[in-house]
């Protein structure tokens, strides 16, 4: 769950002198979103977003021939005009709950990693996140999801996750929500099978409750007044 | 009434599964036995099944995964590639038979022999991957069926209706980016349900963009929500397609009392499943149609739906 094993290191990067123009050109060739401006030494220096971008553009509204002026006016200026100056930046050792936690707070797309001298390690953004948690949950692999209600106290899991072993089945992953019910949690663990009737038997005859997921669903509906 | 097949063996019975297996031999002797005490099976031409001919199966399946499946079962394993995937010595065998029992059933229908069929096999089918078993499926039977359709009685267009509570992603994945055959799928929602596909933006690739139909059910609905999703879905699909030939992979885990999903179709909400296609294929393809087994698990239930759905091909009950 370290940000090393996700980051993308394949990376396209930029020095500061480079036109804004050919910045356009190369992350449009690339279809990147954001583009890393490195030192000679591979020191980061900035980045570019793509809205960093589409804010140094002319506006469309503009005749096409001011268009083209204006483009001609900003198209040869350097990166390092547009670019963010010292970025926020991650280390490679960050887990990615860190990174989740930083991205929501700081509402970026994309975290440039560095090591400590701040030489540039790699790339992170939402998509490898995203990436990321679809393989942690396992959803990527078929299996079937089962919603429990148990009360929340120590040792219900350990029930749980003996049953799923006395069964013989892989468990993919297993999130724990809060229930409408305070002193009630919900667990759904998500089971690499097809095969889950044993599985359901045991846990009714344990006392369990498996949960009707749409009635979740209603139950978090806002109430309608009569 | 309509002369309708009946496919069974008693060697689809030696597919062993070991205990506690919820994809038994009981199942099959369920529905067999109820058919002999309501009488149903008379009213049946009796199909006996003929192994499968092996280029057949290649016409969808991996030759590699072919041998490696026979294999396992030579040597002995008790499973394949997945504890899901329980296997004995007979299990390749029967699996040829299951797709004999199929093709025979087709080559009947084609020759005007019988107008429809039902066929009672197992293994099931349509998880099957070109080169992976998948939830208790080996070979897939209705994709096997629907290349032989097309290459040995020269049909073009192909339509698989699969109403099996589980989505079919080795049926989907086959004909992906094959314009000639339409898949379509209602099936409990990925979210919860098994294998975690058959999203409704899971449309087809390619050239095959558009021949694939994806209904998602959230667990706890049921009749509602099958006849709100068919009319929206299936019927237009099917209307577009003109297909020549209907298979059908015929699931009845979708049953309210079936631990195996979470969806509540009832029993008339099966019956409302079986006249909707039954519509379809009587208005596109010549009443054509060949109805293959896939899941259902629940062995009280099970032979009445069977029951349920074979009278409704012959015509001796409506929705």
């Amino acid at each position: 769950m370290f940000v090393s094993e996700r980051m993308a290191t394949n990376l396209i990067t930029v020095g500061p002198d480079l036109t804004i123009f050919e910045a356009k050109k190369l992350m449009g060739e690339k279809s990147i979103r954001h583009l890393p401006v490195v030192d000679s030494k591979g020191k980061l220096l900035g980045i570019i977003s793509d809205r960093d971008m589409r804010d140094a553009m002319p506006s469309t509204l503009l005749k096409k021939p001011d268009y083209e002026i204006t483009l001609g006016k900003i198209g040869g200026f350097p990166v390092s005009d547009i670019m963010t100056s010292k970025p926020l930046t991650i280390y490679p050792y960050y887990t990615l709950q860190d990174t989740l936690l930083v991205m929501q707070k700081k509402k970026v797309g994309a975290l440039p990693v560095v090591d400590e001298e701040g030489y540039l390690k790699g790339i992170l953004s939402t998509r490898d996140l995203l990436r990321a948690f679809v393989n942690v949950l396992n959803i990527d692999e078929p299996g079937t999801l089962l919603c429990i209600v148990v009360k929340d106290q120590p040792g219900q899991m350990k029930k749980i996750v003996d049953i799923i072993s006395e069964e013989n089945i892989s468990l993919g992953s297993v999130l724990v929500t809060r229930y409408w019910e305070e002193d009630k949690r919900a667990i759904f663990p998500y089971l690499l099978t097809n095969n889950v009737i044993g599985v359901k038997k045991k846990l009714i005859d344990l006392g369990f409750e498996l949960l009707d997921p749409l009635k979740w669903y209603l139950d978090q509906l806002p109430k309608v007044s009569e | 009434m309509k002369k309708t097949g009946f496919v069974y063996d008693e060697r689809y019975l030696l597919h062993d599964t070991g205990a506690a297996h919820p994809e038994s031999p009981e199942r099959l002797i369920a529905i067999y036995n109820h058919l002999v005490k309501t009488g149903m099976l008379d009213k049946l031409v009796k199909i006996e099944a003929e192994p499968a001919n092996k280029r057949w199966i290649e016409s969808v399946h991996n030759i590699h995964y072919i041998t490696k499946f026979e294999e396992a079962c030579i040597y002995g394993l008790t499973e394949f590639e997945h504890p899901d995937n329980a296997i004995c010595r007979e299990t390749s065998d029967v699996a040829y038979l299951a797709v004999g029992g199929v093709l025979k059933a087709i080559d009947l229908v084609m020759s005007g022999e019988i107008d429809r069929a039902f066929c009672a096999i197992r293994p099931p089918g349509h998880h099957a991957e070109v080169s992976a078993p998948m939830g208790f499926c080996y070979f897939n039977n209705v994709a096997i069926g629907a290349r032989y359709l097309q290459r040995n009685h020269g049909i073009k267009r192909v339509a698989i209706i699969d109403f099996d509570v589980h989505h079919g992603n080795g049926t989907q994945h086959i004909f992906d980016n094959d314009p000639t055959v339409l898949y379509y799928s209602i099936h409990e929602h990925p979210s919860f349900a098994y294998p975690g596909t058959g999203r409704d933006f899971e449309e087809g690739i390619g050239e095959g963009d558009g021949f694939t139909k994806n209904s998602p059910v959230l667990p706890g609905r049921g009749d509602e929500e099958y006849r709100r999703l068919m009319m929206q879905d299936l019927v237009p699909a099917i209307k577009k397609f003109e297909p020549e030939f209907i298979l059908l992979s015929a699931g009845f885990d979708a049953h309210i009392d079936d631990m195996m999903s979470g969806t509540n179709l009832t029993t008339d909400g099966y019956d409302f499943v079986t006249q909707v296609i039954l519509n379809l294929v009587n208005r596109y393809t010549n009443g054509k149609v060949v109805s293959v087994l896939e899941g259902g698990y629940n062995l009280e239930m099970l032979p009445v739906l069977v029951e349920n759905h074979i009278k409704m091909l012959c015509e001796l009950r409506s929705f």
